[in-house]
């Protein structure tokens, strides 16, 4: 008989070569961890702000019906009247009624406007009065709409915005009285020059912050996330198939097949999250000014730093999963079960995200989850804390090994035989 | 009698509070064909689980005898070992050479080697143009076949086979019992676990006949009727694995054989020990 050369991890890669042919032949695999984000990240990140601000300017189009009312003495102001027209809005004036409580009370005009603003006849009433002071000119107003009415809300804004520039005018002109610009009077102490200037920041560091607030949260909910489908098809679905008795009659040992199956599973995360972080950063940077999201510049302590974290993660992970997976009997089962893990990974995670990196407490980068997370951000802010590391890395080895031992034990289980068929 | 292969020794296999198997010896030699005949849940699945090293025995040894005299852990020796399970395990989304060439390559064979041996034994079992087509649309023979090759295109000393003709048409069971015939001219060791009593009397030299976990009997079927002084094979069995103690429940479990089994054994449930003269060929 013809033998190829044996060399160690051999039947490992042959199990992990096949797994993955049958993986990317699985539809399901394919959908959720190719398709999903290919569609749902673009979709989220450029389609939708795309849409909005096309719904932005549909809305902006469309003329607004408002009805003034004013009392029998008082005459619209010219300055609101140009800007109402600026803003698409169709005036209709009325006599504001007598007696009124406040501007603000609907009274008699309740039931009107509400069946108005349904048939588009009106979108709101603007209620104007003006009052004596010392001012050049003061009113009392207040504009009654429904908030249940987009074009009403949508009308309501319109009058608010132009009344504001309208209020801005005539304290220009009273404060002209007093030889005050607006400017003057309302910010007496003032920014000197370009705000984001002063940042002494440089580009490199400031993308590394924005990553650091970021990349460590997707890396650990994703890694999570998409080595779940994978775990659960390799495990309990071969468990369901009745494909994994035959398996482990082979001369495969169990670790070689745990082995194989933690690499093929390990391949399809790592793709899927690489995939994944790609294009959220090419939809993320679609949506921020040109040149202001840069490429972090991290030394080489830095990157082994974000690798390290990231292998010793993904190994946690999958063999967690792989080890959880096995147990069940059934996919169902098994999706079951990891479903809830994922809240593990994603709360500290999240909590992550928070913690004050300035004299953190040691025992922050030997807390499950926690330490790679902040391993991650402490590399992409380019911190290099030999503490820190020998801690958030030494703990993390522990955690893996941890972690494969219980997915052997699980492996080696005499009823990973048994099928639900 | 050839060379040893492999002894069950003082063997007990318990789950929890169920004795699936209860102080079984058994030695199998070099070429045999045994069949292991027993009703549902009698054992011979765990038997055969525990003869590939699925299974640890609770009390007792399964040991694989090399061709040097040494003895050796089952698990050790799986590279000489093809088995082909109750259910077949086939990957569907593979095809059927897809399929063998995985289970080859990690017996570590070469991918030519198993497919010279997986062509010429299609070709026996006439599935040779269905090598390349996924296995998901195949029918319960194909599959059965396909799962006949992967057992044994690593060219195996042993293969055990977990009721490989139950559910197969007429000619697709024959196909499967001339190729047990063909492994048996070339030296090897198929041990057979069946239902069909004329298949296992047709196709072994030897039966193992297993119930409620204990071996009941264990010889050629010649001898197994001489012992029980039957004419039949049925009737030997059916005299062997009598047992006043059954529970209802055996009675659907035989209705596997024939008609009259099941008449016979339902009678049970009334508490009463039916005589074995009370089996007619008639009823």
């Amino acid at each position: 008989m013809s033998e190829p050369k044996r060399w160690p991890g051999r039947v490992a890669l042959v199990v992990a070569k096949k797994e993955l042919l049958d993986l990317v032949r699985d539809w399901r695999t394919l959908v959720a961890l190719v398709l999903v984000p290919l569609i749902l990240l673009p979709l989220l990140f450029i389609a939708l702000p795309l849409f909005l601000e096309g719904e932005i300017e549909e809305l902006d189009s469309i003329q607004l019906n408002v009805v003034v009312q004013l009392s029998e003495e008082d005459d619209f102001p010219e300055a609101l009247d140009t800007l109402l027209q600026g803003a698409n809005i169709s005036l209709l004036f009325e006599q504001l009624e007598p007696g009124q409580g406040n501007l603000s009370e609907p009274g008699g005009d309740e039931e009107r406007l509400r069946l108005a603003v349904r048939d588009g006849s009106t979108h709101a009433i603007l209620r104007l009065e003006e009052t004596a002071t010392n001012s050049t000119e003061s009113w009392n107003y207040a504009i009654l709409h429904d908030s249940t009415s987009e074009l009403s809300r949508e009308a309501r804004g319109r009058l608010l915005d132009s009344i504001g520039e309208w209020e801005d005018e005539i304290m220009e002109v009273n404060l002209a009285e007093v030889g005050l610009t607006i400017d003057e009077a309302t910010n007496p102490i003032r920014w000197d020059g370009d705000f984001t200037a002063a940042d002494v920041s440089t580009a490199a560091e400031s993308a590394g912050f924005v990553l650091s607030m970021l990349i460590p949260l997707l890396i650990a909910v994703w890694s999570a996330s998409a080595a779940m489908q994978p775990s659960i098809d390799l495990t309990a679905g071969e468990r369901e198939r009745g494909t994994m008795e035959s398996l482990l009659c082979t001369a495969a040992t169990r670790m070689e097949l745990l082995f194989g199956k933690w690499l093929a599973v390990a391949i399809v995360g790592a793709g899927a999250v690489l995939l994944q972080i790609s294009i959220f950063l090419a939809a993320f940077s679609f949506l921020l000014p040109a040149g202001f999201f840069g490429i972090p510049e991290l030394g080489a302590v830095s990157i082994l730093s974000l690798v390290l974290a990231v292998i010793l993660f993904a190994t946690s992970v999958v063999a967690i999963e792989l080890a959880l997976a096995v147990r069940a009997r059934s996919v169902k089962e098994a999706g079951t079960t990891l479903a809830p893990l994922l809240m593990a990974f994603i709360a500290p995670a999240l909590f992550a995200q928070f913690v004050n990196l300035e004299g953190i407490e040691l025992w922050w980068f030997a807390a499950p989850v926690f330490n790679v997370c902040l391993a991650m951000r402490e590399a992409l802010l380019g911190i290099n804390d030999p503490v820190h590391i020998a801690i958030w890395a030494s703990t993390s080895v522990m955690y893996a090994v941890l972690a494969v031992a219980w997915a052997s034990k699980q492996f080696n289980r005499e009823d990973l035989v048994e099928s639900i068929n | 009698m050839g060379a040893p292969l492999l002894s069950v020794r003082g063997v007990s296999k318990s789950f929890g509070e169920v004795h699936a198997l209860q102080e079984v010896s058994l030695e199998f030699t070099r070429g045999d064909v045994v069949g292991l005949v027993g009703s549902n849940g009698a054992g011979k699945t765990t038997l055969l689980r525990l003869l590939c090293g699925l299974y640890r025995p609770t009390v007792g040894e399964v040991v694989h005898h090399a061709t040097d005299g040494s003895e050796h852990a089952v698990d050790s020796v799986r590279q000489n070992l093809g088995v082909v399970p109750e259910s077949t395990g086939l990957y569907h989304r593979l095809t059927a050479w897809e399929n063998i060439r995985y289970h080859s390559r990690l017996s570590g064979v070469s991918d030519s080697h198993a497919w010279n041996r997986t062509v010429r034994l299609a070709r026996a079992l006439d599935i040779e143009d269905a090598l390349h087509r996924s296995t998901r649309g195949f029918s319960k023979g194909m599959r059965q076949k396909t799962a006949l090759l992967r057992a044994l295109a690593h060219d195996p000393d042993l293969l055990l086979l977990d009721e490989p003709t139950a559910g197969l048409d007429v000619t697709s069971a024959r196909k499967v019992r001339g190729l047990v015939r063909m492994l048996q001219q070339e030296g090897r060791t198929v041990i057979y676990s069946t239902h069909h009593l004329a298949e296992a009397e047709q196709v072994c030299d030897r039966i193992i006949v297993i119930h409620n976990g204990t071996v009941r009997a264990d010889g050629s079927p010649s001898s197994l009727m001489l012992d029980t002084g039957t004419d039949s094979l049925e009737e030997a069995y059916v005299a062997l694995t009598l047992d006043a103690s059954r529970e209802v429940s055996d009675a659907e479990t035989y209705g596997w054989f024939q008609r009259r089994w099941i008449t016979l054994l339902s009678r049970f449930s009334t508490g009463e020990r039916p005589e074995i003269e009370e089996v007619s060929e008639d009823e």
